[in-house]
Order: C-alpha cells, then sequence, then structure tokens
C-alpha cells in the first residue's frame, strides 16, 4: 500500500512537471544538439526579467534560431559553470546576464572562456565595465542608463508634488514628509534610484522655493527602508508601512505624505498597506501619491485606477529585440549593430542602451 | 548555604524565563524612547504581524519536536500564495481560460490538498527512507522552487506579480473583525487564533500529539511501545504542509500581491521563532505557547527596531544573538537534567 502510493506521489510529481515543462521551454533544443544561442540569467524569479525572458522566447524563435535559457538563482559560480558547460556543448553565441553585476573578474573569466572557444557574447541588463568589454572582439552589452530611472522617477515625483503640493502636505505644515523603500543594498541601480528620486525631487521643489523633502524619520541616517532579504519584495515594503502607519499618522498629525520605491514590487506593498488603512481608495479617500519603477501591468492597472501616481517603464521587449538583434547579427557574422532599431541609444562600438519613459496615467 | 541556594534558585528562574524578561525589557526600553509603541495603532501592528507568522510556525514546530526541521516550507507558502492569487483574481493571467474567479472554498481545499500532498511527500521520504528531514526537505525546496517559477510562467503571466485578488477574497481575510477606535483589526488574528487552539488540542489532547513527542524524544522506544512511528511523522510534516498552505493563502490577500519571492526565507524567521520559543532541537520537548512567545519576540524585534530607526544592519545582528542566547537556555536546562 505503502509502496503503491510512494509511486503513486512520484508519478504525479514528475507528471506535473514533465506537462509544465512543455509549455515553459517550448525552445530547447533537441539534447544531441547544442543549440545556438545560450541565454544566461542571473535569477528567474525577477519578474522584469521574466517578462524580457518571454520577449526574448519569442524574438529568438520568430528569427528562427535554437536557444535555451538557463537559471543561475542568483549565484555567480553557478553561471560560470553554466557558461563553461554551454561551451563545451558547442553553442554559437553565449547572451549573458551577468549575476554579479560590474565584477571585471567575472567578466574577463567569462570573455577568457567565450574567446578561448571564438565565440561572441552578449551581455544584457547587468552592467559591465567597458574597458573590459572593449578589450574583447564580438562583445556587445545591451542595457540601461541605470541611473536614468533614479532621475526619472526624482523628476516624476518632484513635479508631482511641486503641482500638487497642498493637496500633498496633509498636515499643512509645508515640508512633505516621504518614505524610501530600497530593493536591496551594493546594487548599482538600487543605490542610484534611492540616491536620485529624492536628490532630482529636491531640485525641482527648491528651484521652486518650496522646502525639500524630509524623511519620515528624522532619527533614520540612511533615509531608507530596505528589504532585509534584498529581494525588493512587497511583503517588506507592506510590513514597513504596516508598521510606519501605526506610529505615524493623520492622528497623530504626521502622517507620511509621500512614497518612492526602488520598483513596483515594493509600491504594491506600500499601496496594499494605505488601502488597508482606509487611503487610496477612490475619489472618497485621501491618497498618498506613491512612485515606483518598472511599469509592471498592476502598476499601470493601479496607476489607472488612481491608487498609485507614477512608475518608470523599463522596455522589456525592447532590450530582448536588441540582444535578439545583436545575437543574430553576430550569429551571421555581420556587424553587431546592423539593422538596431533606431529608438536605442548607441553609446561607443560596446553599448546599446534601451531608454526608459515615465507613465503616469 | 541557604543564601547560596536560593541565589541558584533565583538564576535558574531568570535563565528558565530569559525569553519573557527579553521581550519585557524590549518593549520597556521602546515605549521609553517612543512611547507611540504602545499605542493601540502599534500593538494591533504587532499582533497582526505575529498572527501572520503564526500558522507557519505551528506547523514547523512539529517537525522540530520530531527532532527535525523543514526547509521547504517557506516554497510551499509561496506556492500556495500563487495558486491562491492565480485563482481567486479577477484578472486572468496564469489561466487565461477561465472567465471567473474560482470559489473562495475551493481554493482553500485546493491549497490544503497542494501543502498536505507536499507534505505528505516529505513525510514519506523521511519515514520510509529514513533519510533526515534536512535532506529531504532541502530536496523538495528545489523541487517546489520550480514548480513555482513555472507556474508564474504559465498563461499570459509571464512571471509577473499576482494582484487584482477579488474584494469578496481579500475581506475574508484582511477585513475589519472589529475596531479599536480608527484601528482595524484584521480577520486572519480570529483565524490566527484558532489554529492556535486546534494546534494546542490536538498537541495535547490527542493520542496523535502524544505519539508525536514520544517519536522525538526516542524512536526506537516509542516504536518499542507500539507507537506507528512511520504513520505519525507522515501525519506531522503533512499536517506542516497544510499549516503552511494556509498560510500561504493569508499571505496572499494581506500582502496584497503574490510572485515567485513570495515565502522568501520564511522558514529561517519560523525556525528561529520557534527555537526561541524553546521548541528544541534535541526532539520531544517544545510548548505551543513557546512558539507563540517566539514568533511574538521576533515580530516585537522587527518592529521595535523600527520605531527605533536602527540601522537595518543591526537587525541581522540582533536576531542572530537572540536566537543564539535562546539556544543556549534551551541547551542548559538539557544539560542540567542530564
Amino acid at each position: 500500500m505503502k509502496k503503491l502510493l510512494s509511486v503513486l506521489l512520484a508519478a504525479l510529481m514528475v507528471f506535473t512537471l514533465a506537462g509544465c515543462n512543455n509549455s515553459a521551454n517550448g525552445g530547447d533544443a533537441p539534447a544531441s544538439d547544442a543549440e545556438d544561442v545560450a541565454v544566461f540569467w542571473y535569477n528567474h524569479t525577477d519578474a522584469y526579467l521574466s517578462s524580457v525572458r518571454s520577449a526574448m522566447t519569442d524574438a529568438l524563435e520568430s528569427a528562427g534560431v535554437t536557444y535555451n535559457h538557463y537559471d543561475a538563482n542568483t549565484d555567480q559560480t553557478t553561471q560560470t559553470d553554466q557558461i563553461n558547460t554551454a561551451i563545451a556543448k558547442g553553442v554559437k553565441v553565449l547572451v549573458v546576464n551577468q549575476v554579479e553585476a560590474s565584477n571585471d573578474d567575472v567578466t574577463k573569466t567569462i570573455l577568457d572562456a567565450a574567446a578561448a572557444a571564438n565565440l561572441p557574447v552578449v551581455f544584457f541588463n547587468r552592467s559591465v565595465t567597458e574597458e573590459v568589454v572593449t578589450s574583447y572582439a564580438n562583445t556587445a552589452y545591451v542595457g540601461t542608463d541605470y541611473t536614468q530611472a533614479g532621475h526619472m522617477e526624482g523628476k516624476m515625483v518632484g513635479d508631482y508634488v511641486l503641482a500638487n503640493y497642498d493637496t500633498v502636505d496633509l498636515n499643512g505644515d509645508g515640508v512633505i514628509s516621504y518614505v524610501m523603500f530600497k530593493g536591496q543594498e551594493g546594487n548599482l541601480e538600487a543605490d542610484a534610484r534611492t540616491q536620485y528620486g529624492v536628490e532630482d525631487a529636491d531640485a525641482i521643489l527648491t528651484a521652486a522655493g518650496k522646502p525639500a523633502l524630509a524623511f519620515y524619520d528624522a532619527d533614520n541616517a540612511n533615509k531608507y527602508l530596505l528589504d532585509l532579504n534584498g529581494a525588493w519584495s512587497n511583503t517588506a515594503s507592506k510590513e514597513y508601512m504596516d508598521t510606519i502607519l501605526s506610529q505615524y499618522n493623520e492622528e497623530n498629525g504626521n502622517m507620511v505624505e509621500l512614497v518612492i520605491a526602488n520598483n513596483d514590487d515594493m509600491a504594491l506593498g506600500a499601496v496594499n498597506s494605505l488601502k488597508e488603512h482606509g487611503y487610496n481608495g477612490g475619489a472618497d479617500q485621501v491618497t498618498i501619491p506613491v512612485f515606483g519603477v518598472d511599469a509592471m501591468d498592476f502598476a499601470v492597472a493601479l496607476i489607472n485606477e488612481g491608487s498609485m501616481t507614477g512608475t518608470v517603464k523599463q522596455d522589456a521587449v525592447g532590450m530582448a529585440d536588441a540582444v535578439k538583434t545583436i545575437a543574430v547579427n553576430f550569429l551571421n557574422g555581420n556587424g553587431a549593430f546592423d539593422g538596431i532599431n533606431s529608438a536605442y541609444e548607441l553609446e561607443g562600438t560596446w553599448r546599446v542602451n534601451i531608454p526608459y519613459s515615465a507613465y503616469n496615467g | 548555604m541557604e543564601k547560596k541556594f536560593d541565589k541558584k534558585k533565583i538564576l535558574d528562574l531568570l535563565l528558565n524565563n530569559a525569553m519573557y524578561i527579553i521581550i519585557a525589557l524590549l518593549v520597556v526600553y521602546v515605549a521609553i524612547k517612543r512611547p507611540k509603541f504602545l499605542g493601540i495603532a502599534s500593538i494591533i501592528n504587532i499582533i497582526s504581524l505575529t498572527a501572520s507568522k503564526l500558522p507557519m510556525a505551528l506547523g514547523i514546530a512539529g517537525c522540530i519536536v520530531l527532532a527535525g526541521t523543514d526547509i521547504s516550507a517557506g516554497k510551499i507558502v509561496g506556492l500556495n500564495a500563487c495558486i491562491t492569487a492565480s485563482l481567486l483574481t479577477t484578472v486572468y493571467k496564469i489561466w487565461p481560460n477561465m472567465t471567473a474567479p474560482f470559489p473562495i472554498p475551493v481554493v482553500l481545499l485546493i491549497v490544503l490538498c497542494v501543502g498536505g500532498l507536499i507534505g505528505l511527500f516529505n513525510g514519506f521520504c523521511v519515514a520510509q527512507f529514513d533519510l533526515h528531514p534536512y535532506i529531504v526537505t532541502l530536496s523538495t525546496q528545489l523541487i517546489i522552487y520550480g514548480i513555482i517559477l513555472i507556474y508564474m510562467m504559465l498563461g499570459t503571466n509571464n512571471g509577473m506579480a499576482l494582484s487584482g485578488m477579488t474584494e469578496e477574497y481579500k475581506q475574508l481575510i484582511t477585513g475589519p473583525l472589529f475596531n479599536i477606535g480608527t484601528v482595524r483589526v484584521p480577520r486572519y488574528v480570529f483565524y490566527a487564533l484558532c489554529f492556535v487552539g486546534l494546534m494546542w488540542v490536538i498537541w495535547n489532547k490527542t493520542t496523535f500529539g502524544k505519539n508525536m513527542f514520544a517519536v522525538g524524544s526516542n524512536k526506537v522506544a516509542a516504536e518499542v511501545s507500539g507507537v506507528n512511528v512511520k504513520k505519525t511523522i507522515m501525519m506531522v510534516f503533512t499536517l506542516a504542509g497544510m499549516m503552511y498552505a494556509i498560510t500561504g493563502f493569508i499571505d496572499a490577500a494581506r500582502v496584497g500581491s503574490a510572485n515567485a519571492t513570495t515565502g522568501l526565507n520564511y522558514e529561517s524567521d519560523a525556525i528561529s521563532a520557534c527555537v526561541i520559543g524553546g521548541v528544541s532541537f534535541v526532539g520531544g520537548t517544545g510548548k505551543i505557547s513557546g512558539v507563540i512567545i517566539g514568533v511574538l519576540l521576533l515580530q516585537v524585534i522587527f518592529a521595535g527596531l523600527n520605531f527605533l530607526s536602527v540601522n537595518a544592519n543591526l537587525i541581522y545582528i540582533v536576531k542572530g544573538l537572540i536566537i543564539l542566547i535562546a539556544c543556549a537556555i534551551d541547551m542548559r536546562k538539557y544539560l542540567t537534567k542530564k
């Protein structure tokens, strides 16, 4: 009986896996034959990268090249091993979303391995350094100007607060108190968004003769709250926001008047907390402006219903398209940037920047 | 002579109640610095945070009583949160063919089955192949992680966070139980209380509960005295799996969305809470009240350090020290028994 149960359980698990696998990895090359393009992802849980991944799957499929996705699960060692294995397997182009962003030694290790097999490499999304990339042939980087999202968010915050100053200033003390949610320590994008999200807003406000934004808790020297798991998660921001609202609220006259988050997920957590406390629920309730980055579908929906104020769009389809174009160019022996969409900003011979755009409904 | 004896007694008393004393000291300290820490809003917030983490800790506590552990817990929570969020929603992304959200009882049943089956699978491997639970759950958490990632890519979702849950479901979980002034006590606090009651009865008043402690303190002795050890282990893990499923079911509404990182590292907090509350890794000892104290202490630390505007990096250190102290006190009790 128990043996039967065990067999059934095992069979169930395998079926579930096999069943799902078809839909998720439809483009796998036959096992005996290496794929043309091997794509190495830093982490399959990342929501933005997941949308890049499915856009890239579509792009590569319609370009008629075989491909395979690898998940490093945030571990550089795993990724380096995966790359070496893929090279040994005989892939033709490496597409790398390097786990340890801006770590030159890692980039060199990857490029040395690729050069030994005479393979082209396309890095994307997570930054690599110019001097390393340009010292190798057949290498390119598709990224974004990582400071741009922070600047755009800061500008959006500044413009919005300036235009609605008296509405935003709930307690009428003339100063806007804000909270900043940071996704992760030691991540360039998180650092830039945390810094410029406030600095640029302050610049706009002070230029118009208003005081700079004030962090809601004057004793917090960091001037941000951090997801302790480094996961940029809505759970973290929700729990922080709940805790903040138990101390800072309208009754006490010290309500947080503005929320700036490093990404939409964290913005969402804050919005959900605010909704539970009777804010941001529609025209008859007070709305605390909440800003995020990424323009996820749910954030766009929240902005359209008025529960969230703004986000910055990082173009997933554009990034996937640029990577595909370069990879196919390498595959066919063309110049790296031949036929690339002119909307993207080329930087020297090594880098393509996919522009961000602001979204506020 | 007599005086010395008294000193030892007092010391024992202090050490045995060290966790209560630490909580009290922490609360007093924070309250002096920030009086609002003891305001109604803040107390309700801490109670709500505690309630949201309780079902999971209660489940994992059973595995620890068996002298085991369960590190797949967080991923089981995550999977069930994603399943819940994908079925009780008004935007059909994972299952584009859906035309209406599922009825809530059906979804609850589905997650209980999913959680229970995964738990049963864990328990089965532990009992049948005599593997250490650490190894088994280390493996299953990887398997579940893979399933979550695949699940989140289904339909038109592309790995995005799932939100847009139905109002009915959100109300069921986070709707007001009652209000104290303007402060709302969410319904899940009541559910957590129910689970505390349920688990207390299971642990203390049922044969299964007694068997669990017997197996935890000495497997061979339990076997000899006629306890079905394998069945007990499987039941403990199944029950734990169902508690994680409940946690996921509640968490999706509590947080307002679910994604592939939901549940990340939850198990480490739950295990810490149990250990702090005196559910010993040695096996066979532990109380429901201890689990509650453990969870509460961690949430008091979280909220308290937040009120004190303590640097985030220090929170790790404080947590680590607390766990270490708790374990040291716990082992000391055990050593003196010997």
